[in-house]
């Protein structure tokens, strides 16, 4: 059974005056072992879509699907530890969760919650950690003493060692460097393929979505306004305008070329395709 | 945690929010005093029914006000145990066990929880119809004549202002990091004393961590901006008093004088 969701509606602080509807009656099923990008502005209920996911919100009405299990508004918080064992949420500013005296400390912390062993998470933590690029030499150290990639880093690890079917991350590259954001976004490309993780990732860059996800879901007041391949996404030029979306420069740039008399093959999507496909055409 | 009543602006438009901030402080103290006249439960009768008057004119929700006085149950149930352990005074209610309930016990419960009520509803009746920042001005103004006698009258606003402006950033920050502590495994209900203890200080640490650096970034960004504290500055929002704050005062007054009379003279 994949991630769906029936109908589902949540609405913060119901019956107060501050009362909000962040999501109305989404209908929605995330395919398997992909890399789902999960956009739309902001106040659109990305967020609170996510936390569904593991059931840190219960909707107040409709059900969310996870794997073999049907969350609703009706279930008991404590059933649902199992649940957050196979679906790993990472929030925006994860750096900001690291508590930890060590790092390896930190990283382990998740797995003994799910119960596994001193030994095992230990070998847990020091194999994430190399996984999410961070040198084992560090292990030893305090987190809070490192650079703001290295604790993001660490924090995905925490999350990467309780082993999830399913990794859920919001905003990851948020407030990185773009040769760290591209490096991370790579590392979520690569627990997709080697190691079989569906991905799920709430972000506002384009180019990120483009480059590195499969499937796309568009988020607008509260509804999901469109979900469909990336790849079908970006050619459906009247829905990104009408969605206020900016195209990546890359199919910008094709498009401006295909203005100008030089059409070029569909599906090109990432700068060094596009340069050779060019080159291809004005060499002699 | 985001449905937090106690001492929270409830953004309306009425009469009583249009009153003048020192004005309603003022009157918020002679109220409160009124709650300590011993005037029994008359008296408490009286201020009741003002207060909850009030609360009405501002458009207030009662069971807003309720929800406001939750956290005191559990207080008020420990509070109904000691006393009924304690006192020993007034005809017998009944016995069991061997344990006697006397009825001072519970009319003493009761005495303390009409206070409570009415001094949390007075309370409410400020916080409520009073945006934070206005508070903070009308204290400043309240303290200003203090400054003679060395109150730095303008730094305690400040401070309650900054206090007041970070209440719902720390509550917000609380639940985030509630949240991906609970992605991570934790369970602040169940589990045992050490893993909770592990739960708390998963909560805490982090919580303190962003709390220092929020301030050290605060106090560079006043810093920069060239914040002196003793300076002489204008306001963009001007305090003014009207007729209908002196009426509110004077009803105000009244009742207390009124609650006085009826506890000492007749």
């Amino acid at each position: 059974m994949p991630i769906a969701f029936e109908k589902v509606s949540y609405t913060y602080a119901p019956g107060t005056p501050f009362s909000y509807a962040a999501l109305k009656e989404v209908d929605l099923a995330i395919e398997m072992g992909k890399i789902t990008a999960i956009i739309g502005p902001t106040g659109s209920g990305k967020s609170t879509l996510v936390q569904h996911l593991n059931a840190l919100l219960q909707p107040s009405d409709g059900q969310v699907l996870v794997l073999d299990r049907i969350i609703t508004h009706a279930d008991k918080p404590k059933q649902l530890k199992s649940l957050r064992k196979n679906v790993g949420l990472v929030f925006q500013f994860p750096e900001y969760q690291l508590f930890e005296e060590t790092v390896l400390k930190d990283v382990m912390f998740g797995p003994l919650n799910f119960g596994v062993s001193e030994e095992e998470a230990k070998k847990r933590a020091m194999e994430t950690l190399t996984v999410v690029g961070i040198d084992p030499s560090i292990a030893e150290k305090s987190p809070l003493d490192l650079s703001g990639g290295q604790k993001r880093r660490i924090a995905i690890a925490g999350i990467l060692a309780i082993d999830p079917k399913v990794l859920v991350l919001d905003e990851p590259t948020a407030g990185l460097d773009p040769q760290g954001s591209k490096s991370m976004m790579q590392l979520f490309t690569q627990l997709n393929r080697q190691y079989e993780k569906t991905v799920l990732i709430v972000t506002h860059d384009m180019e990120h979505v483009l480059n590195y996800c499969d499937n796309v879901v568009v988020m607008q007041d509260g509804k999901c306004v469109t979900h469909q391949t990336v790849k079908e996404f970006f050619n459906d030029g009247k829905l990104l305008h009408e969605l206020n979306i900016k195209v990546p420069n890359v199919l910008r740039f094709k498009e401006s070329l295909a203005k100008g008399g030089m059409s070029l093959p569909e599906g090109i999507s990432d700068l060094q395709t596009l340069a050779k496909a060019i080159a291809g055409r004005i060499k002699p | 945690m985001s449905n937090i009543a106690l001492g929270r602006y409830i953004p309306l438009d009425s009469l009583i929010h249009k009153l003048d901030p020192r004005m309603k402080i003022i009157a918020m103290f002679f109220l409160l005093i009124a709650v300590f006249v011993p005037a029994g439960y008359p008296g408490y009768g009286v201020l009741g029914v003002f207060i909850v008057s009030v609360l009405l004119i501002a458009k207030l929700r009662l069971n807003f006000i309720f929800r406001a006085m939750k956290p005191m149950a559990f207080m008020l149930v420990f509070l109904l145990m000691i006393n009924v352990l304690v006192l020993r005074t007034g005809y017998v209610l009944f016995s069991f066990y061997g344990f006697t309930v006397y009825s001072d016990a519970i009319y003493q419960t009761l005495y303390i929880t009409f206070r409570l009520a009415l001094m949390i509803m007075i309370t409410t009746a400020l916080t409520a119809t009073t945006k934070p920042l206005d508070l903070t001005l009308a204290i400043e103004d309240l303290l200003g004549p203090l400054k003679r006698f060395g109150v730095p009258a303008h730094e305690i606003a400040m401070m309650i202002s900054i206090a007041l402006r970070f209440i719902p950033t720390l509550i917000e920050e609380t639940q985030r990091i509630m949240k991906a502590q609970a992605s991570r495994g934790v369970d602040l209900k169940e589990g045992k004393f050490k893993e909770k203890i592990m739960a708390i200080l998963s909560l805490i640490v982090p919580l303190f961590v962003s709390s220092f650096q929020r301030a050290e970034d605060l106090a560079d960004a006043m810093e920069a901006r060239g914040y002196v504290p003793s300076a002489t500055r204008t306001r963009y929002k001007q305090l003014k008093r009207t007729l209908k704050d002196y009426i509110m005062l004077f009803i105000v007054l009244l009742l207390l004088g009124g609650l006085i009379t009826l506890a000492f003279v007749v």
